[in-house]
Protein backbone atom coordinates (compact mmCIF):
# COMPACT_ATOMS: atom_id res chain seq x y z
CA UNK A 1 0.00 0.00 0.00
CA UNK A 2 2.90 2.04 0.96
CA UNK A 3 4.28 2.08 -2.16
CA UNK A 4 1.02 2.24 -4.27
CA UNK A 5 0.88 5.35 -3.07
CA UNK A 6 4.43 6.35 -4.06
CA UNK A 7 3.65 4.99 -7.26
CA UNK A 8 0.40 6.50 -7.85
CA UNK A 9 1.94 9.74 -6.79
CA UNK A 10 4.96 9.27 -8.79
CA UNK A 11 2.43 8.36 -12.19
CA UNK A 12 0.20 11.33 -11.65
CA UNK A 13 3.54 13.73 -11.06
CA UNK A 14 4.44 12.13 -14.64
CA UNK A 15 1.48 13.06 -16.20
CA UNK A 16 1.55 16.55 -14.94
CA UNK A 17 5.38 17.15 -16.15
CA UNK A 18 4.58 15.63 -20.00
CA UNK A 19 0.67 17.28 -19.94
CA UNK A 20 1.26 17.90 -23.77
CA UNK A 21 2.54 14.17 -24.82
CA UNK A 22 -0.28 12.73 -22.81
CA UNK A 23 -2.94 14.98 -23.96
CA UNK A 24 -1.77 14.35 -27.62
CA UNK A 25 -1.75 10.16 -26.80
CA UNK A 26 -4.79 10.78 -24.80
CA UNK A 27 -6.68 12.34 -27.39
CA UNK A 28 -5.79 10.20 -30.14
CA UNK A 29 -6.44 6.89 -27.90
CA UNK A 30 -10.37 8.47 -26.96
CA UNK A 31 -10.99 8.76 -31.21
CA UNK A 32 -10.04 5.39 -31.34
CA UNK A 33 -12.21 4.50 -28.59
CA UNK A 34 -15.33 6.84 -30.07
CA UNK A 35 -14.69 5.27 -33.42
CA UNK A 36 -15.93 1.91 -31.38
CA UNK A 37 -18.27 3.38 -29.24
CA UNK A 38 -20.25 4.51 -32.49
CA UNK A 39 -20.28 0.80 -33.94
CA UNK A 40 -21.50 -0.40 -30.63
CA UNK A 41 -24.14 2.28 -30.63
CA UNK A 42 -24.81 1.34 -34.22
CA UNK A 43 -24.94 -2.17 -33.37
CA UNK A 44 -26.86 -2.68 -30.44
CA UNK A 45 -29.55 -0.13 -31.86
CA UNK A 46 -29.92 -2.23 -34.94
CA UNK A 47 -29.96 -4.78 -32.64
CA UNK A 48 -32.70 -3.84 -30.61
CA UNK A 49 -34.68 -2.61 -33.16
CA UNK A 50 -34.32 -6.24 -35.18
CA UNK A 51 -35.29 -8.04 -31.82
CA UNK A 52 -38.47 -5.42 -31.82
CA UNK A 53 -39.98 -5.97 -34.92
CA UNK A 54 -38.50 -9.23 -35.69
CA UNK A 55 -40.03 -10.57 -32.51
CA UNK A 56 -43.51 -9.63 -33.65
CA UNK A 57 -43.52 -9.16 -37.68
CA UNK A 58 -47.04 -8.23 -39.09
CA UNK A 59 -48.66 -9.26 -41.93
CA UNK A 60 -51.05 -7.76 -43.93
CA UNK A 61 -53.82 -9.66 -45.67
CA UNK A 62 -55.70 -7.86 -48.61
CA UNK A 63 -58.77 -8.91 -49.32
CA UNK A 64 -61.15 -8.56 -52.66
CA UNK A 65 -63.34 -6.14 -53.47
CA UNK A 66 -67.31 -6.76 -52.28
CA UNK A 67 -66.34 -9.92 -50.57
CA UNK A 68 -69.42 -11.45 -48.70
CA UNK A 69 -70.17 -12.18 -45.08
CA UNK A 70 -69.47 -15.67 -45.50
CA UNK A 71 -65.92 -15.79 -47.14
CA UNK A 72 -64.87 -12.95 -44.71
CA UNK A 73 -65.86 -15.05 -41.75
CA UNK A 74 -63.91 -18.45 -44.02
CA UNK A 75 -61.15 -16.31 -43.83
CA UNK A 76 -61.14 -14.84 -40.40
CA UNK A 77 -61.57 -18.52 -39.14
CA UNK A 78 -58.56 -19.84 -40.94
CA UNK A 79 -56.42 -17.18 -39.55
CA UNK A 80 -57.29 -17.76 -35.82
CA UNK A 81 -56.46 -21.49 -36.25
CA UNK A 82 -53.02 -20.84 -36.94
CA UNK A 83 -50.54 -21.45 -34.10
CA UNK A 84 -48.23 -18.59 -35.07
CA UNK A 85 -50.87 -15.67 -34.71
CA UNK A 86 -50.58 -13.95 -31.89
CA UNK A 87 -53.81 -11.17 -32.93
CA UNK A 88 -55.53 -10.03 -35.47
CA UNK A 89 -58.03 -7.54 -36.68
CA UNK A 90 -60.18 -7.04 -39.39
CA UNK A 91 -59.73 -3.31 -40.63
CA UNK A 92 -62.68 -2.63 -43.11
CA UNK A 93 -62.20 -0.56 -46.21
CA UNK A 94 -63.90 2.89 -43.99
CA UNK A 95 -61.32 2.07 -41.21
CA UNK A 96 -58.78 1.76 -43.43
CA UNK A 97 -59.36 5.01 -45.43
CA UNK A 98 -59.99 7.08 -41.37
CA UNK A 99 -56.53 5.67 -40.14
CA UNK A 100 -55.08 6.42 -43.85
CA UNK A 101 -56.71 10.21 -43.42
CA UNK A 102 -55.55 10.24 -39.51
CA UNK A 103 -52.00 9.82 -40.90
CA UNK A 104 -52.32 12.41 -43.55
CA UNK A 105 -52.61 15.01 -40.80
CA UNK A 106 -52.77 18.15 -42.16
CA UNK A 107 -52.18 17.02 -45.96
CA UNK A 108 -55.42 15.01 -45.46
CA UNK A 109 -57.32 17.59 -47.85
CA UNK A 110 -56.13 15.59 -50.68
CA UNK A 111 -58.48 12.71 -50.22
CA UNK A 112 -61.18 14.73 -50.01
CA UNK A 113 -61.12 15.14 -54.22
CA UNK A 114 -61.19 11.33 -54.23
CA UNK A 115 -64.48 9.87 -55.52
CA UNK A 116 -64.42 6.22 -54.39
CA UNK A 117 -62.60 4.99 -51.50
CA UNK A 118 -59.47 2.53 -52.83
CA UNK A 119 -57.87 1.53 -50.04
CA UNK A 120 -59.21 -2.30 -49.38
CA UNK A 121 -60.61 -3.63 -46.63
CA UNK A 122 -57.54 -6.01 -44.76
CA UNK A 123 -56.81 -8.38 -41.67
CA UNK A 124 -54.05 -6.97 -39.92
CA UNK A 125 -52.70 -9.82 -38.12
CA UNK A 126 -49.24 -10.10 -35.58
CA UNK A 127 -47.23 -12.70 -35.55
CA UNK A 128 -45.02 -14.59 -33.05
CA UNK A 129 -41.66 -15.28 -34.89
CA UNK A 130 -38.44 -16.62 -34.21
CA UNK A 131 -35.26 -16.53 -36.34
CA UNK A 132 -36.31 -20.00 -37.85
CA UNK A 133 -39.54 -19.36 -38.79
CA UNK A 134 -39.05 -17.19 -42.01
CA UNK A 135 -39.39 -19.65 -44.09
CA UNK A 136 -42.58 -20.91 -42.40
CA UNK A 137 -43.79 -17.74 -42.77
CA UNK A 138 -43.41 -17.66 -46.77
CA UNK A 139 -45.41 -20.80 -46.87
CA UNK A 140 -48.42 -19.17 -44.64
CA UNK A 141 -48.25 -16.09 -46.59
CA UNK A 142 -48.47 -18.65 -49.65
CA UNK A 143 -51.48 -21.15 -48.39
CA UNK A 144 -53.54 -17.39 -47.36
CA UNK A 145 -52.87 -16.37 -50.78
CA UNK A 146 -54.75 -19.50 -52.39
CA UNK A 147 -57.43 -18.55 -49.94
CA UNK A 148 -60.89 -17.49 -51.84
CA UNK A 149 -61.44 -13.18 -51.55
CA UNK A 150 -57.93 -12.73 -50.79
CA UNK A 151 -56.05 -10.07 -52.99
CA UNK A 152 -53.09 -10.11 -51.65
CA UNK A 153 -50.53 -10.82 -48.44
CA UNK A 154 -47.60 -8.58 -47.17
CA UNK A 155 -45.79 -9.61 -44.95
CA UNK A 156 -42.50 -7.89 -43.37
CA UNK A 157 -39.91 -11.11 -43.83
CA UNK A 158 -38.31 -9.44 -46.60
CA UNK A 159 -37.39 -6.19 -43.76
CA UNK A 160 -36.14 -8.56 -41.38
CA UNK A 161 -33.93 -10.66 -43.21
CA UNK A 162 -32.15 -7.54 -44.80
CA UNK A 163 -31.84 -5.86 -41.21
CA UNK A 164 -30.37 -9.04 -40.20
CA UNK A 165 -27.78 -9.40 -43.08
CA UNK A 166 -27.06 -5.66 -42.01
CA UNK A 167 -26.61 -6.44 -38.45
CA UNK A 168 -23.95 -9.08 -39.41
CA UNK A 169 -22.10 -6.46 -41.46
CA UNK A 170 -22.10 -4.10 -38.54
CA UNK A 171 -20.51 -6.98 -36.38
CA UNK A 172 -18.11 -7.96 -38.82
CA UNK A 173 -17.03 -4.58 -39.19
CA UNK A 174 -17.11 -3.91 -35.92
CA UNK A 175 -15.23 -6.96 -34.69
CA UNK A 176 -12.66 -5.78 -37.62
CA UNK A 177 -12.61 -1.86 -36.50
CA UNK A 178 -12.35 -2.84 -32.89
CA UNK A 179 -9.21 -5.32 -33.24
CA UNK A 180 -7.28 -2.80 -35.65
CA UNK A 181 -8.47 0.51 -32.92
CA UNK A 182 -6.95 -1.86 -30.63
CA UNK A 183 -3.61 -1.79 -31.97
CA UNK A 184 -3.62 1.69 -32.98
CA UNK A 185 -4.47 2.41 -29.02
CA UNK A 186 -1.80 0.05 -27.79
CA UNK A 187 0.36 1.62 -30.27
CA UNK A 188 -0.40 5.37 -29.12
CA UNK A 189 0.08 4.18 -25.74
CA UNK A 190 3.12 2.67 -26.37
CA UNK A 191 4.74 5.69 -27.74
CA UNK A 192 3.22 7.71 -25.85
CA UNK A 193 4.88 6.16 -22.26
CA UNK A 194 7.88 5.63 -24.60
CA UNK A 195 8.20 9.40 -24.82
CA UNK A 196 7.90 9.76 -20.97
CA UNK A 197 10.08 7.62 -20.24
CA UNK A 198 13.00 8.93 -22.68
CA UNK A 199 12.27 12.21 -20.74
CA UNK A 200 13.03 10.90 -17.45
CA UNK A 201 15.77 8.88 -18.55
CA UNK A 202 18.37 10.93 -16.47
CA UNK A 203 15.96 10.34 -13.52
CA UNK A 204 15.78 6.63 -14.57
CA UNK A 205 19.69 6.52 -14.22
CA UNK A 206 19.90 7.98 -11.18
CA UNK A 207 16.99 5.71 -9.25
CA UNK A 208 19.15 2.60 -10.95
CA UNK A 209 22.48 4.01 -9.26
CA UNK A 210 20.60 4.43 -5.80
CA UNK A 211 19.38 0.69 -5.94
CA UNK A 212 15.99 1.18 -7.31
CA UNK A 213 14.66 -2.52 -8.91
CA UNK A 214 13.66 -2.90 -11.91
CA UNK A 215 9.48 -2.98 -11.00
CA UNK A 216 10.17 -0.41 -8.52
CA UNK A 217 11.12 2.35 -11.72
CA UNK A 218 8.80 0.32 -14.13
CA UNK A 219 5.50 0.41 -12.11
CA UNK A 220 5.00 4.10 -12.28
CA UNK A 221 4.68 4.02 -16.32
CA UNK A 222 2.54 0.90 -15.96
CA UNK A 223 0.42 3.09 -13.34
CA UNK A 224 0.26 6.30 -16.01
CA UNK A 225 -0.72 3.72 -18.68
CA UNK A 226 -3.28 2.53 -17.30
CA UNK A 227 -4.61 6.21 -15.93
CA UNK A 228 -4.27 6.97 -19.78
CA UNK A 229 -6.40 3.86 -20.64
CA UNK A 230 -9.13 4.98 -18.72
CA UNK A 231 -9.09 8.53 -18.64
CA UNK A 232 -9.64 7.92 -22.69
CA UNK A 233 -12.25 5.51 -22.18
CA UNK A 234 -14.11 8.30 -20.09
CA UNK A 235 -13.89 10.91 -22.44
CA UNK A 236 -14.76 9.22 -25.68
CA UNK A 237 -17.64 7.59 -23.98
CA UNK A 238 -18.65 10.82 -22.23
CA UNK A 239 -18.58 12.63 -25.67
CA UNK A 240 -20.36 9.57 -26.98
CA UNK A 241 -22.98 10.18 -24.72
CA UNK A 242 -23.69 14.06 -25.41
CA UNK A 243 -23.62 13.74 -29.11
CA UNK A 244 -26.48 10.73 -28.48
CA UNK A 245 -28.09 13.05 -25.89
CA UNK A 246 -28.32 15.88 -28.73
CA UNK A 247 -29.16 13.42 -31.71
CA UNK A 248 -31.60 11.31 -29.92
CA UNK A 249 -33.43 14.78 -29.04
CA UNK A 250 -34.14 15.89 -32.50
CA UNK A 251 -37.15 13.53 -32.81
CA UNK A 252 -38.96 13.32 -36.17
CA UNK A 253 -41.99 12.04 -36.90
CA UNK A 254 -43.62 10.97 -40.33
CA UNK A 255 -47.50 9.97 -41.08
CA UNK A 256 -47.67 10.09 -37.18
CA UNK A 257 -44.90 6.77 -36.92
CA UNK A 258 -42.99 7.73 -33.97
CA UNK A 259 -39.28 8.07 -34.34
CA UNK A 260 -37.07 4.97 -33.67
CA UNK A 261 -36.16 4.94 -30.22
CA UNK A 262 -32.50 5.44 -29.79
CA UNK A 263 -31.02 3.36 -26.58
CA UNK A 264 -26.93 4.30 -25.52
CA UNK A 265 -24.63 1.64 -25.31
CA UNK A 266 -25.89 -0.86 -22.13
CA UNK A 267 -23.52 -0.62 -19.20
CA UNK A 268 -21.97 -4.03 -19.94
CA UNK A 269 -20.86 -2.56 -23.09
CA UNK A 270 -19.50 0.42 -21.39
CA UNK A 271 -17.89 -1.50 -18.81
CA UNK A 272 -16.29 -3.73 -20.97
CA UNK A 273 -15.03 -0.86 -23.12
CA UNK A 274 -13.69 1.06 -20.01
CA UNK A 275 -11.53 -2.61 -19.04
CA UNK A 276 -10.57 -3.02 -22.69
CA UNK A 277 -9.20 -0.06 -22.55
CA UNK A 278 -7.25 0.29 -18.98
CA UNK A 279 -5.56 -3.11 -20.21
CA UNK A 280 -4.61 -1.77 -23.53
CA UNK A 281 -3.31 0.70 -21.62
CA UNK A 282 -1.46 -1.59 -19.48
CA UNK A 283 -0.23 -3.73 -22.02
CA UNK A 284 1.07 -0.54 -23.97
CA UNK A 285 3.27 0.74 -20.68
CA UNK A 286 4.19 -2.94 -20.78
CA UNK A 287 5.75 -3.01 -23.82
CA UNK A 288 7.46 0.63 -24.17
CA UNK A 289 9.43 -0.18 -20.56
CA UNK A 290 9.89 -3.42 -21.28
CA UNK A 291 11.94 -2.49 -24.40
CA UNK A 292 13.49 0.89 -22.64
CA UNK A 293 14.80 -1.62 -20.04
CA UNK A 294 15.89 -3.75 -22.58
CA UNK A 295 17.79 -1.73 -24.84
CA UNK A 296 19.13 0.28 -21.41
CA UNK A 297 20.71 -3.31 -20.49
CA UNK A 298 22.30 -4.23 -23.98
CA UNK B 1 35.47 -5.65 1.86
CA UNK B 2 36.80 -5.25 -2.03
CA UNK B 3 38.29 -7.96 -3.58
CA UNK B 4 39.60 -7.92 -7.20
CA UNK B 5 41.39 -11.11 -9.23
CA UNK B 6 42.85 -10.78 -12.78
CA UNK B 7 40.53 -8.20 -13.80
CA UNK B 8 40.34 -7.04 -17.23
CA UNK B 9 37.53 -4.60 -18.54
CA UNK B 10 38.05 -4.21 -22.35
CA UNK B 11 35.32 -1.74 -24.40
CA UNK B 12 35.28 -2.27 -28.25
CA UNK B 13 38.92 -2.91 -28.79
CA UNK B 14 39.87 -0.78 -26.06
CA UNK B 15 41.82 -2.49 -22.85
CA UNK B 16 40.52 -0.46 -19.93
CA UNK B 17 41.65 -2.36 -17.18
CA UNK B 18 43.90 -5.38 -17.04
CA UNK B 19 45.27 -7.58 -14.85
CA UNK B 20 43.91 -5.96 -11.53
CA UNK B 21 44.34 -7.66 -7.97
CA UNK B 22 42.87 -5.29 -5.50
CA UNK B 23 42.02 -5.97 -2.10
CA UNK B 24 40.45 -3.11 0.14
CA UNK B 25 39.56 -4.18 3.70
CA UNK B 26 36.21 -2.85 5.62
CA UNK B 27 36.62 0.21 7.35
CA UNK B 28 39.62 1.27 4.95
CA UNK B 29 39.89 4.97 3.21
CA UNK B 30 41.50 4.26 -0.06
CA UNK B 31 42.36 6.52 -2.70
CA UNK B 32 42.25 5.53 -6.36
CA UNK B 33 44.70 7.84 -8.28
CA UNK B 34 45.95 8.26 -11.80
CA UNK B 35 45.75 10.41 -14.70
CA UNK B 36 42.73 11.09 -17.16
CA UNK B 37 42.28 7.73 -18.69
CA UNK B 38 43.89 5.52 -16.33
CA UNK B 39 41.08 3.68 -15.62
CA UNK B 40 39.89 4.85 -12.36
CA UNK B 41 36.46 5.78 -13.10
CA UNK B 42 35.77 2.39 -14.80
CA UNK B 43 37.69 0.50 -11.98
CA UNK B 44 34.94 2.02 -9.36
CA UNK B 45 32.12 1.32 -12.27
CA UNK B 46 32.99 -2.46 -12.14
CA UNK B 47 33.03 -2.39 -7.99
CA UNK B 48 29.39 -0.75 -8.26
CA UNK B 49 28.55 -3.37 -10.66
CA UNK B 50 27.79 -0.61 -13.27
CA UNK B 51 29.82 -2.64 -15.64
CA UNK B 52 30.59 -6.42 -15.65
CA UNK B 53 34.46 -7.24 -16.26
CA UNK B 54 35.46 -8.98 -19.30
CA UNK B 55 37.50 -11.42 -17.35
CA UNK B 56 38.22 -12.39 -13.75
CA UNK B 57 36.26 -12.06 -10.56
CA UNK B 58 35.02 -8.89 -8.22
CA UNK B 59 33.77 -9.87 -4.47
CA UNK B 60 31.82 -7.06 -2.77
CA UNK B 61 31.55 -8.03 1.22
CA UNK B 62 31.61 -11.63 -0.09
CA UNK B 63 29.40 -11.88 -2.97
CA UNK B 64 30.97 -12.40 -6.50
CA UNK B 65 29.09 -9.56 -8.94
CA UNK B 66 29.67 -11.97 -11.91
CA UNK B 67 27.57 -14.61 -10.20
CA UNK B 68 25.24 -12.31 -9.06
CA UNK B 69 21.22 -11.82 -10.34
CA UNK B 70 19.79 -8.69 -11.43
CA UNK B 71 17.74 -8.08 -8.32
CA UNK B 72 20.38 -8.87 -5.62
CA UNK B 73 22.94 -6.59 -7.37
CA UNK B 74 20.14 -3.83 -6.94
CA UNK B 75 19.53 -4.68 -3.25
CA UNK B 76 23.93 -4.99 -2.96
CA UNK B 77 23.98 -1.29 -4.48
CA UNK B 78 21.65 -0.10 -1.72
CA UNK B 79 24.60 -0.58 0.90
CA UNK B 80 26.80 1.57 -1.44
CA UNK B 81 27.02 4.97 -1.61
CA UNK B 82 28.40 6.72 -4.75
CA UNK B 83 29.28 10.02 -5.48
CA UNK B 84 29.63 11.33 -8.94
CA UNK B 85 32.07 14.24 -10.12
CA UNK B 86 28.93 15.71 -11.66
CA UNK B 87 26.78 15.32 -8.76
CA UNK B 88 24.14 13.61 -10.64
CA UNK B 89 21.31 15.32 -8.58
CA UNK B 90 17.96 15.48 -10.69
CA UNK B 91 16.97 19.20 -10.78
CA UNK B 92 13.36 18.86 -10.69
CA UNK B 93 13.31 17.69 -7.33
CA UNK B 94 14.25 19.61 -4.00
CA UNK B 95 17.43 19.24 -2.11
CA UNK B 96 15.10 16.99 0.52
CA UNK B 97 13.31 14.96 -2.22
CA UNK B 98 16.68 14.22 -4.16
CA UNK B 99 17.98 12.86 -0.55
CA UNK B 100 14.90 10.95 0.12
CA UNK B 101 14.81 9.27 -2.77
CA UNK B 102 17.66 6.91 -1.49
CA UNK B 103 14.91 5.60 1.01
CA UNK B 104 12.16 5.90 -1.03
CA UNK B 105 13.49 3.04 -3.16
CA UNK B 106 14.38 0.76 -0.25
CA UNK B 107 10.54 1.06 0.29
CA UNK B 108 10.80 2.71 3.86
CA UNK B 109 8.10 4.25 5.78
CA UNK B 110 7.54 7.80 5.14
CA UNK B 111 7.70 8.93 8.36
CA UNK B 112 11.23 7.62 8.81
CA UNK B 113 12.20 8.60 5.46
CA UNK B 114 11.35 11.94 6.39
CA UNK B 115 13.44 12.02 9.90
CA UNK B 116 16.42 10.48 8.50
CA UNK B 117 16.77 12.92 5.48
CA UNK B 118 16.55 15.68 8.01
CA UNK B 119 18.70 14.57 10.28
CA UNK B 120 21.13 13.73 7.44
CA UNK B 121 20.84 16.96 5.64
CA UNK B 122 21.48 18.57 9.14
CA UNK B 123 24.56 16.77 9.70
CA UNK B 124 26.06 18.36 6.58
CA UNK B 125 25.17 21.62 7.27
CA UNK B 126 22.17 21.84 4.52
CA UNK B 127 18.74 22.07 6.91
CA UNK B 128 18.34 25.46 5.58
CA UNK B 129 18.70 24.35 1.87
CA UNK B 130 15.97 21.59 2.04
CA UNK B 131 13.26 23.19 -0.11
CA UNK B 132 15.84 24.61 -2.53
CA UNK B 133 16.40 22.95 -6.42
CA UNK B 134 19.64 21.74 -6.86
CA UNK B 135 20.41 24.65 -9.31
CA UNK B 136 19.79 27.22 -6.87
CA UNK B 137 22.87 25.91 -4.84
CA UNK B 138 26.20 26.29 -5.42
CA UNK B 139 29.14 23.83 -6.32
CA UNK B 140 30.13 22.52 -2.87
CA UNK B 141 26.38 22.75 -1.73
CA UNK B 142 25.32 20.51 -4.44
CA UNK B 143 28.37 17.98 -3.83
CA UNK B 144 27.30 17.91 -0.37
CA UNK B 145 23.58 17.19 -1.08
CA UNK B 146 25.03 14.23 -3.60
CA UNK B 147 26.82 13.24 -0.63
CA UNK B 148 23.82 13.71 1.75
CA UNK B 149 21.90 11.12 -0.52
CA UNK B 150 24.96 8.51 -0.48
CA UNK B 151 25.22 8.04 3.08
CA UNK B 152 21.53 8.51 4.14
CA UNK B 153 21.58 5.33 4.36
CA UNK B 154 24.85 4.52 6.15
CA UNK B 155 26.23 2.38 3.37
CA UNK B 156 29.04 -0.22 4.06
CA UNK B 157 31.04 1.38 1.11
CA UNK B 158 31.14 4.43 -0.25
CA UNK B 159 32.59 5.11 -3.43
CA UNK B 160 33.61 8.57 -5.05
CA UNK B 161 34.52 9.04 -8.47
CA UNK B 162 36.41 12.97 -8.64
CA UNK B 163 33.88 14.38 -5.95
CA UNK B 164 35.82 17.71 -5.93
CA UNK B 165 36.91 18.00 -9.64
CA UNK B 166 34.43 20.52 -9.82
CA UNK B 167 35.23 22.47 -6.26
CA UNK B 168 37.63 25.20 -5.41
CA UNK B 169 40.50 24.24 -2.56
CA UNK B 170 38.15 25.43 0.37
CA UNK B 171 35.54 23.67 -0.62
CA UNK B 172 37.80 20.18 -1.73
CA UNK B 173 39.31 20.51 1.62
CA UNK B 174 35.55 20.85 3.49
CA UNK B 175 34.20 17.44 1.27
CA UNK B 176 37.39 15.76 2.39
CA UNK B 177 37.02 16.28 5.97
CA UNK B 178 33.60 15.01 5.27
CA UNK B 179 34.54 12.20 4.16
CA UNK B 180 36.77 11.45 6.85
CA UNK B 181 34.27 11.96 8.96
CA UNK B 182 31.96 9.39 7.28
CA UNK B 183 35.03 6.77 7.80
CA UNK B 184 35.96 7.49 11.20
CA UNK B 185 31.70 6.09 11.64
CA UNK B 186 32.88 2.47 9.90
CA UNK B 187 32.51 2.70 6.61
CA UNK B 188 34.63 1.95 3.97
CA UNK B 189 36.04 4.71 1.60
CA UNK B 190 37.37 4.82 -1.78
CA UNK B 191 38.11 7.93 -3.89
CA UNK B 192 39.00 8.00 -7.15
CA UNK B 193 41.17 11.50 -7.93
CA UNK B 194 43.80 12.83 -10.34
CA UNK B 195 44.29 15.92 -7.58
CA UNK B 196 48.01 16.05 -6.78
CA UNK B 197 47.52 18.65 -3.71
CA UNK B 198 44.21 16.06 -2.62
CA UNK B 199 46.50 13.46 -2.47
CA UNK B 200 49.52 15.31 -0.63
CA UNK B 201 47.34 16.06 2.07
CA UNK B 202 46.42 12.80 3.02
CA UNK B 203 48.56 10.06 4.84
CA UNK B 204 45.62 7.46 3.57
CA UNK B 205 46.35 4.65 1.14
CA UNK B 206 47.23 5.69 -2.44
CA UNK B 207 46.35 3.10 -5.15
CA UNK B 208 48.08 4.27 -8.52
CA UNK B 209 46.72 3.27 -12.12
CA UNK B 210 48.55 3.38 -15.33
CA UNK B 211 47.36 2.61 -18.39
CA UNK B 212 44.61 0.68 -16.64
CA UNK B 213 47.35 -1.13 -14.83
CA UNK B 214 48.54 -1.02 -10.69
CA UNK B 215 51.50 0.53 -10.91
CA UNK B 216 51.86 1.57 -7.26
CA UNK B 217 49.98 0.68 -3.85
CA UNK B 218 51.00 2.84 -1.35
CA UNK B 219 50.04 2.24 2.67
CA UNK B 220 49.87 5.04 4.88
Amino acid sequence: MRHFVYFLRQAIANIKNNRLIHFIGLSTMAISILILGVFILLYVNVYGWIQRWGGSMNMSIYLEEGLGKKGLERIERFIKNQDCVLTYEHVSKEKAFEEFKEALGPQSKLLSNLATNPLPASFEVEIKADENQVIGLKELAKRIEKLDGVEEVQYSEAWIRRFKDVLGMVKVIGFVVGGLLALGALFVVTNTIKLTIYSRKDEIEILKLVGATDWFIKTPFLIEGMIQGILAALVALGGLYLAFVLFSAKKTTFLNLAAIKLEFIPWAFLAGIIVLSFIVGAIGSLIAVGRFFEVARS
Amino acid sequence: MIRMFHVRKVFGGNVALRDINLHVRKGEFAFITGPSGAGKTTLLRLIFGAERPSSGHILIDGINLGRISRKRLDLLRRKIGFVFQDFKLLPNKTVFQNVALSLEVMGERPAYVRKKTHQTLRSLGLEKKETLFPLQLSGGEQQRVAIARAIVRNPMLLLADEPTGNLDPDLTKEIMLLFRTIHMKGTTVVVATHSRELLDSTAQRKILLQYGQIIGDVQP
